[in-house]
């Protein structure tokens, strides 16, 4: 190498970039080590640069004569609104190579191109020398995270306008021919004839064609198997007798809800001379995603029975799953999970209300935790409560015997219906959760009177409680008295401001990441406790400083911080922080649920790709900026 | 051939040259290194683009001022493989002279032994087939001081890009095209015209232009370009 001709041609190149951003503004030794990195590559007019079949990009490029376009993949070149143009002095594709995975845009010359081409490998060197350029990527990732966030979104609005599209006729949802047989069959031929075309459902017609029966997988282990029944028997023996059958003109909703209402899984679509056209499933209904959270609603709504409303609360997680693979943000699935519990735990109420009987008490059923703050992910268990008056004629024991009684039914429908029982014992059922308003009032003054570690912990449970059923106003009632409670009592705010500090963001000296918090679980962080719980604890300090009475953290955010002269710019930093480490939670337990698992919350940072460690990272760092608040505002 | 004649003329007038074992050592072995396959790809090819600097235009009466270099590897222009030297003048070349490349008379009384300088050169570029622009006067220049300095034959083959271009692009044929005339058609700037370096960049940016019209064209390695040339220069003496 000779060193003056080389340096002659750095200072040349470094010429070039320091009139662009953010080159203008990077430190002179990044820049230095950028210039003697690169090497200069030419692509004629029309030539292809980078494509999704191009593989992943190793290359950074930066543009220094000539213009690329980029497109969308898949999108025809005439599609010209979506499509950009870079010019000299932009860089490209940050994100596929800050991320490894290849590009989803076509780059192509449009006119004769020469670019500085940096490797990969380079290029996050140059993220470790440069902070200027490390947050040029981070911004400009977040800002393409927000963007692909946009853009899923919209795509699932459009799903959703398929969706509305429940009222499409059964005819265009069956695809198939049924399989029938006549009802002298044997079992035998026709449990075959089910395994061989791979049918969950045998239809058994009449010489007319006429259905006369249903015999589904299920029936095979119950009605044939156990009971011993001989193979040979006619198949009418063991099926269901008049299958629940709608005409073919019917829409899916019609169907849906019928198996909703009779608790089946399978419809069969008639002509008008009813014979058998063909079998809708639930199945069908499902994966077609034609059911969204209006019919979940309305399936829930007119659930009679526990054993209907497990198979709606089935529907509720894949439902959000499905929203979670379609990009919906966490926010919204959280929301939207709450939402759905919500029903669903009001349903199970309704139905023990039914064979209890409250009349006389007002009583309100309280929820705590993530449950109170619309936060639930989707492994949740209870933490639910009751608050109720208890006037003078009344005798306090019965009344709260009568609650009880109530309380733990409901308490095991929720487990059955996937709401696992809390192993703190936060149930209504707990006799010191069922409680009058004036002795949670107590409890409460208790716990901020004398706030050691356990009133501290209390606190961070039972003070995010919400209103699930029954008399709003008495839960209004124990908000007043808590903010009045601790509006007084600033040394108590600092105490659990204190214990909001007690977990700091795992964001290391020397590596990113501090992953070894956890002895048995290397490598990890749990998330919750270092992650979401950072935001949370904080929230929960701004807004009862400040006179917020809402649970919810990105509610208790958003309406602290004009309160507490935080931009709206950086109130919403926080919250995008804070949803995106949710976003990793809900990803992190989908992943572990379909493997089986019971899903935690510790993720491990190295499996994420550079982008996400990049976001988590800047997470942590506004959970930082929320602690040295906290600490500033109450000289801890 | 003038030249020709030129170089033997000045054979006789030349000085005796002393080298050194290892001088002579290092010639010998350039001399022993595989020659470049001029058939394999321009992919597979390091080209050597060199602009040099002299006292003057005359061939016969002016010396080698600078030499500057650059390769052209995978069809990519690394920096860090660039290359420049200044030739240690005896005699300060003239003040017209001077301000036309830029380097100043303490510069070249300053530069670098030329029997070193001109080793170095050998060593950087190895057996790379060469690329300039109007290389019969770079040719010519490198050719006498090899000669002068280090008593070699230095016999390569040069590829000119002012005879390749005019066969890939249909662009102001017939009359003397310069250099910047095909770097104003393709949008290539030079930094720092009559530096050696940045004239050899400019060109070497022109050579990846080049490349890309001529894979297009099914020609594809070194050894075509050199048919083109020679075609080229066949078509001009029929004129």
């Amino acid at each position: 190498m000779n060193n003056s001709a080389t340096e002659l041609l750095v200072s040349a190149t470094i010429e070039f970039l320091q009139s662009y951003p953010p080159f203008d503004r990077m430190e002179p030794d990044a820049l230095q080590f950028l210039g003697e990195n690169v090497r200069l590559a030419y692509y004629p007019q029309g030539a292809l640069i980078v494509s999704p079949e191009t593989g992943v990009v190793r290359i950074f490029r930066i543009l220094q004569r000539g213009k690329v376009l980029v497109r969308r993949a898949g999108e025809g070149s005439g599609n010209e609104q979506s499509a950009l143009t870079l010019g000299p002095g932009e860089g490209f594709s940050i994100g596929s190579v800050a991320a490894q995975r290849s590009s989803t845009s076509i780059y192509t010359a449009l006119e004769d191109v020469f670019c500085y081409e940096l490797t990969a490998e380079t290029f996050f060197l140059l993220m470790h020398k440069s902070s200027v350029l490390n947050l040029f990527c981070t911004q400009y990732l977040a800002s393409l995270l927000s963007q692909s966030r946009q853009q899923l979104q919209q795509q699932f609005s459009q799903h959703v306008a398929e969706q509305q599209t429940m009222n499409s006729p059964l005819s265009s949802i069956i695809h198939k021919d049924p399989v029938s047989v006549s009802p002298d069959t044997p079992i035998k031929v026709a449990i075959e004839l089910m395994a061989n075309r791979n049918i969950g459902s045998m239809i058994i017609v009449d010489a007319e064609q006429q259905p006369v029966g249903i015999f589904t997988h299920s029936d095979v282990l119950k009605r044939v198997v156990l009971p011993g029944i001989p193979l040979d028997n006619p198949i009418q023996s063991v099926m269901t007798h008049y299958p629940r059958s709608l005409p073919f003109a019917a829409n899916a909703y019609d169907a849906a809800l019928a198996m909703a209402k009779h608790g089946v899984r399978h419809v069969l679509a008639v002509d008008e001379g009813g014979c058998l056209k063909g079998v809708v499933s639930e199945r069908d209904l499902f994966t077609l995603q034609r059911v969204g959270l209006r019919q979940i609603r309305q399936t829930i709504d007119s659930a009679t029975s526990i054993e209907m409303l497990l198979l709606a609360s089935k529907d509720v997680r894949q439902l959000s799953l499905n929203m979670l693979a379609q990009g919906v943000g966490a926010e919204q699935i959280t929301q939207f999970i709450s939402a759905l519990n919500d029903t669903l735990t009001r349903r199970i109420i309704e139905i023990n209300l039914d064979k209890h009987d409250l009349y006389g008490i007002e009583w309100t059923w309280l929820s705590f935790g993530s449950e109170g703050r619309d936060e639930q992910t989707f492994s949740t268990d209870q933490d639910n409560g009751i608050v109720y008056i208890c006037t003078d004629i009344m005798d306090r024991e019965q009344t709260q015997l009568r609650l009880l009684e109530f309380a733990r039914d409901v308490n095991a429908d929720l487990d059955q219906c996937g709401f696992p029982s809390c192993t703190g014992n936060i149930m209504a059922s707990n006799p010191n959760l069922c409680l009058t308003l004036e002795e949670w009032d107590e409890k409460f003054a208790q716990w901020v009177s004398a706030p050691e570690p356990q009133a501290l912990l209390n606190s961070t449970i039972f003070f995010d409680f919400r209103p699930l059923y029954g008399k709003f106003n008495l839960a209004s009632r124990m908000r007043l008295s808590l903010l009045r409670l601790t509006r007084n009592n600033p040394l108590f705010l600092r105490m659990l401001a204190g214990n909001a500090l007690c977990v700091l963001p795992p964001l290391g000296m020397i590596r990113d990441f501090v992953t070894d918090a956890d002895p048995e679980h290397p490598g990890t962080i749990d998330l919750k406790k270092y992650g979401a719980r950072l935001f949370i604890d904080a929230a929960r300090v701004f807004a009862m400083g400040y006179d917020v009475s809402a649970t919810n953290t990105v509610q208790r955010i958003k309406q602290s911080a004009p309160l507490m002269n935080i931009s709206p710019d950086e109130a919403a930093a926080v919250v995008d922080a804070f949803n995106f480490v949710q976003l990793l939670r809900l990803r992190h337990q989908h992943a572990e649920q379909t493997q089986g698992r019971s899903g935690d919350n510790l993720v491990r940072p190295d499996d994420l790709n550079e982008v996400d460690r990049r976001i988590l990272k800047e997470a942590f760092r506004q959970a930082r900026k929320l602690q040295q608040r906290l600490k500033l505002d109450y000289k801890l | 051939m003038a030249w020709f004649s030129r170089l033997f003329a000045k054979n006789k007038a030349r000085q005796e040259v002393v080298l050194s074992s290892e001088q002579r050592q290092l010639i010998k072995a350039w001399h022993d290194l595989p020659a470049a396959d001029l058939d394999c790809s321009h992919r597979r090819t390091r080209y050597v683009v060199v602009d040099i600097e002299a006292s003057g235009l005359d061939t016969n009466k002016d010396h080698l001022i600078s030499i500057g270099a650059l390769a052209l590897v995978d069809g990519m222009i690394d920096f860090k493989d660039a290359f420049q030297v200044v030739l240690r003048q005896d005699q300060v070349s003239s003040n017209e002279n001077i301000l036309i490349h830029g380097i100043g008379g303490l510069t070249q009384s300053a530069g670098m032994d030329p029997v070193e300088a001109l080793l170095a050169f050998l060593r950087y570029i190895g057996k790379s087939p060469l690329v300039a622009y109007h290389a019969f006067f770079d040719q010519s220049m490198i050719e006498q001081a090899m000669g002068d300095y280090l008593g070699m034959e230095f016999g390569r083959t040069w590829i000119d890009l002012a005879w390749v271009l005019p066969g890939l692009f249909d662009f102001q044929t017939g009359a003397r095209v310069e250099l910047d005339d095909w770097l104003e058609l393709f949008g290539i700037d030079n930094f720092l015209r009559h530096n050696a370096v940045s004239d050899a960049y400019a060109t070497a940016r022109l050579l990846q232009v080049v490349i890309a019209a001529a894979i297009h064209q099914g020609a594809d390695s070194p050894g075509s370009f050199l048919k083109m040339e020679k075609a080229r220069r066949r078509l001009y003496d029929s004129l």
